[in-house]
């Protein structure tokens, strides 16, 4: 029986394919996932919590590892082992965090020997760190070989601003602070979990005392309603936080908790 | 006959400015509700992402095709008006047959896809149309401009022929003008997204419209899919002969697709060539907008999408150089170049398995302890730039190399300086091979942005040699004696599969390359300035991709399958249909353009 040519020329086609498919699934499998936004909420972590968090910023939405090592030498980048103790000498009359925050946020502004100048500041979009991050990280590099002694306040206030592409705009939320408040304490229930200035002190959830400090109006907000998907900040258990405010408060009650947290600084 | 075309002329002109009118009023309607609306919504079953995946790359297609094709049937419609041969004006008649079966396809599946903009990802949309409104309306006329000049141009080949050519030809030159601007338009949308330009911090355009235009990838794209259009264009048109040919049941008929196929691939070889150079000059564009992404792209999570490149253009420089090859065979007096195969091969395999060589191995913690890390102590040399750059430059050159030797394959030059001619025609290939070689070994030896700049070296090298080489061949076989005349339609059926091949592979690339493009934003819309939010932001593994890409492929070419049937419908039974009757190929003069 004679196959019509369209059949074979079909088949042939197909087979082409099924082949590239092959092989494409037979490499390694990596997906690029959107990062996680980091909270250090109140800033009630130890430093081992802090510099585990920077390692992971390192490795991951910081992208740091493209083009740094932990000892081994880059040819675009240099070698960050025993960073740490090093970076108190590298500028004269700096101390070594605040050195690693300036090569964090202006990398331009001092270029080790024998590398280009290609750095982008890790608070800009795309990497777009915030400052809990930035914290997180300064801690981690402290780590290598030196004394983890950054706070948050370390941290320029402006840094990270731009944080998710372009600069947030300055919010002017409609609710009320002190009918949030009860919010706070009453039907939300936040208060079993969470220290808010002078209420609340149970240390099951973060520290929120200075929470619209260190962060956004739209973090905070997203927060509320979907608390899994905004990820854990680091050292508290996952999970905890209900994930049902959108559905249980009204939307006046969610405007005037969020106006209070914004006054938390 | 001329009812149906004339019917067929009003329905496509109709279904153009609707879809016209529909473009103009549903973009600001549209981003008037989407400030209202959520960021996203859901596309049914598939999820909105892949349909607009799957549409995008469909309509792309498409467009490479219609685009693509009309550049090399001008030229040839010109060569056949200067020549006063007949054949090339059939020719490009049949290419512009083939675009213009696939006209209305194209412009539906860009409706379809701005739909899906509008209707799914509305904020995207919105934020687009605050910064790219007023090309909008360019677009929109420039389309309009193009549907009526293709349709003049197709339509009016018989009535705009023998004293009123030139104005035919200038339908065509014309087409293309607005076919180019189309595509640059478009261009400026989608690199915009990759490489954004002219805005502020927040994402608002800070003056004129132009600087988000002229941004730093929308030149090197520009060139990059003008050149690829034309090769896509090429290997479908000659696809299509191919199928012809293995249809054909007459010698007559045979012959004729023979010599279509041939020029279709001589069309998507000569454009392959300098393809790379293109994308050379891409990639350092955008290394240059932002480190991060080119590192990125190249050594981050994308570096194996490079492996499965190199393969596929591997694939396409073999299959180029052995369609010639089997070509020859039909050629009497190519029987002395023979020699000349094997080591050709040799240089293109082995250039295929460096290209292929990634940098580092998939093993296991034994297996890259025994090793010594990921890397292959012998072939993880064979991984970097250095030695892609040199390997493909080296095989760019031996296709050429087989190029030459098909065209002279039935002529002996009968001029007296044929010897120092010869000699300095491999001079030139061998002073390119060494240049290209050096930079290559050099470029183990310094930094990577000196590296980077020896690419330019070695390009520039290759494409030295072509214009030497090219610049003696043709006076030196001006007037050749020739050893016989080709047997068009004796070729091997076996080739035809390789020109199936080569449409089919280089399709599946065009989709790779276009999630590349899309994939090195990450997640982000438009880069780090509009993230993407959506559940579905997550860029896939190359797996999947490829799934979708050969779906896709599958797809576009069952669709394409049925729009050339359709087109050919109206001439079956009719083989003088506008007064193109087809012409006699078989032991013809010799065809080359």
């Amino acid at each position: 029986m004679r196959v019509p040519v369209g059949a074979r020329v079909g088949l042939f086609a197909l087979v082409i394919m099924g082949s590239y498919s092959y092989f494409a699934n037979s490499i390694p499998q990596i997906e690029s996932k959107p990062p996680e936004e980091l909270s250090l909420e109140g800033g009630n972590v130890t430093p081992a919590q802090l510099v585990k968090a920077g390692e992971q910023i390192f490795k991951t939405k910081g992208t740091c590892e493209i083009c740094h090592r932990v000892g081994q030498k880059g040819t675009r980048a240099p070698d960050l082992a025993g960073v740490g103790a090093r970076a108190g000498k590298t500028k004269p009359g700096m101390s070594g965090k605040q050195y690693i925050i300036e090569s964090l946020l202006q990398p331009g502004a001092y270029i080790v020997e024998g590398y280009p100048p290609i750095m982008p500041a890790v608070d800009k979009p795309p990497i777009a760190l915030n400052r809990s991050e930035l914290w997180a990280v300064t801690a981690f590099l402290e780590s290598l070989g030196g004394t983890v002694d950054v706070t948050l306040d370390d941290i320029p206030k402006t840094a990270g601003t731009a944080a998710g592409g372009g600069a947030p705009a300055e919010v002017k939320l409609p609710g009320d602070p002190k009918a949030g408040e009860a919010v706070f304490a009453g039907k939300g229930g936040c208060i079993a979990c969470h220290k808010a200035g002078k209420i609340g002190a149970s240390p099951v959830g973060p520290d929120l005392s200075q929470i619209a400090k260190i962060q956004t109006p739209d973090y905070i907000m997203r927060k509320i309603l979907d608390p899994k998907g905004m990820g854990t900040v680091a050292g508290f258990p996952p999970g905890v936080m209900p994930q049902a405010f959108g559905q249980t408060l009204a939307s006046k009650e969610y405007m005037d908790l969020v106006a209070f947290l914004l006054t938390l600084k | 006959m001329k009812g149906c075309g004339g019917g067929r002329l009003a329905a496509g002109a109709v279904l153009v400015f609707a879809l016209l009118v529909l473009f103009v009023t549903v973009v600001p309607a549209g981003a008037q509700d989407a400030a209202k609306d959520p960021a996203y919504r859901h596309f049914p079953i598939l999820g909105s992402r892949l349909a607009v995946w799957a549409v995008a790359q469909l309509h792309l297609n498409f467009a490479a095709f219609i685009l693509g094709c009309p550049i090399f049937a001008v030229i040839i419609e010109i060569i056949g008006w200067r020549t006063r041969d007949a054949k090339y004006d059939w020719l490009a008649h049949e290419f512009v047959k083939l675009t213009f079966a696939a006209f209305s396809t194209t412009a539906l599946l860009g409706a379809f896809l701005l739909f899906l903009f509008v209707g799914y990802y509305p904020k995207f949309w919105t934020y687009m149309t605050s910064i790219f409104f007023p090309t909008y309306w360019v677009y929109a006329l420039l389309f309009f401009a193009e549907t009526f000049i293709v349709y003049l141009w197709y339509y009016g080949w018989d009535w705009l022929s023998g004293p009123r050519k030139w104005i035919h030809v200038g339908l065509g030159v014309l087409s293309n003008l607005v076919g180019t601007a189309i595509l640059f338009v478009a261009n400026s949308w989608v690199t915009f997204m990759i490489s954004p330009a002219g805005i502020t911090e927040s994402g608002a355009l800070k003056g004129s419209v132009w600087a988000a235009i002229n941004n730093f990838t929308w030149m090197p794209i520009n060139v990059h899919r003008l050149i690829a259009n034309i090769v896509f264009g090429g290997t479908i048109a000659a696809a299509y002969a191919a199928f012809r040919f293995l249809s054909a049941e007459t010698d007559e008929e045979r012959a004729r697709y023979d010599w279509m196929g041939y020029i279709g691939n001589f069309v998507a070889l000569s454009a392959f060539i300098v393809l790379p150079f293109a994308g050379y000059w891409l990639g350092r564009e955008i290394y240059a907008f932002n480190q991060t992404m080119g590192i990125t792209m190249m050594g981050g999570f994308m570096s194996w999408l490079w492996i499965i490149q190199a393969l596929l253009i591997g694939i396409l420089f073999l299959g180029s150089n052995y369609y010639l090859w089997l070509g020859m065979e039909r050629i009497p007096g190519s029987e002395r170049y023979r020699k000349f195969v094997p080591p050709m091969l040799l240089v293109l395999t082995v250039g295929f398995m460096i290209w292929a060589t990634p940098r580092s191995m998939v093993v296991t913690l034994d297996e890259a302890r025994a090793m010594g890390g990921t890397h292959h102590p012998a072939l993880g040399f064979f991984g970097v730039m250095s030695a892609k750059n040199t390997v493909v430059n080296l095989m760019i050159l031996t296709t050429f190399l087989s190029f030459v030797l098909y065209r002279r394959a039935n002529r002996v030059s009968t001029k007296s300086w044929v010897r120092t001619g010869m000699m300095l025609q491999w001079a030139a290939i061998f002073v390119a091979a060494i240049i290209v070689v050096f930079y290559g070994v050099y470029g183990y030896f310094v930094e990577s942005m000196v590296r980077i700049g020896f690419s330019v070296y070695q390009v520039l090298a290759v494409l030295s040699a072509i214009v030497v080489v090219m610049a003696i061949d043709i006076p030196m076989f001006r007037g050749a004696r020739s050893t016989g005349t080709i047997r068009w339609g004796t070729i091997a059926p076996r080739s035809q599969y390789v020109l199936i091949l080569l449409a089919v592979t280089f399709t599946w690339l065009m989709g790779l390359m276009g999630f590349a493009r899309s994939g090195i934003r990450q997640h982000w819309h438009v880069y780090a300035v509009l993230r993407d939010t959506s559940a579905e932001a997550v860029t896939p593994a190359l797996g999947y991709a490829a799934n979708v890409i050969t779906i896709v492929t599958t797809v576009f070419f069952l669709l394409v399958s049925f729009i050339f049937w359709l087109g050919g419908l109206s001439e079956r039974g009719n083989a003088g249909a506008h007064g193109h009757a087809a012409p006699v190929i078989s032991g013809a003069s010799d065809p080359r353009p």
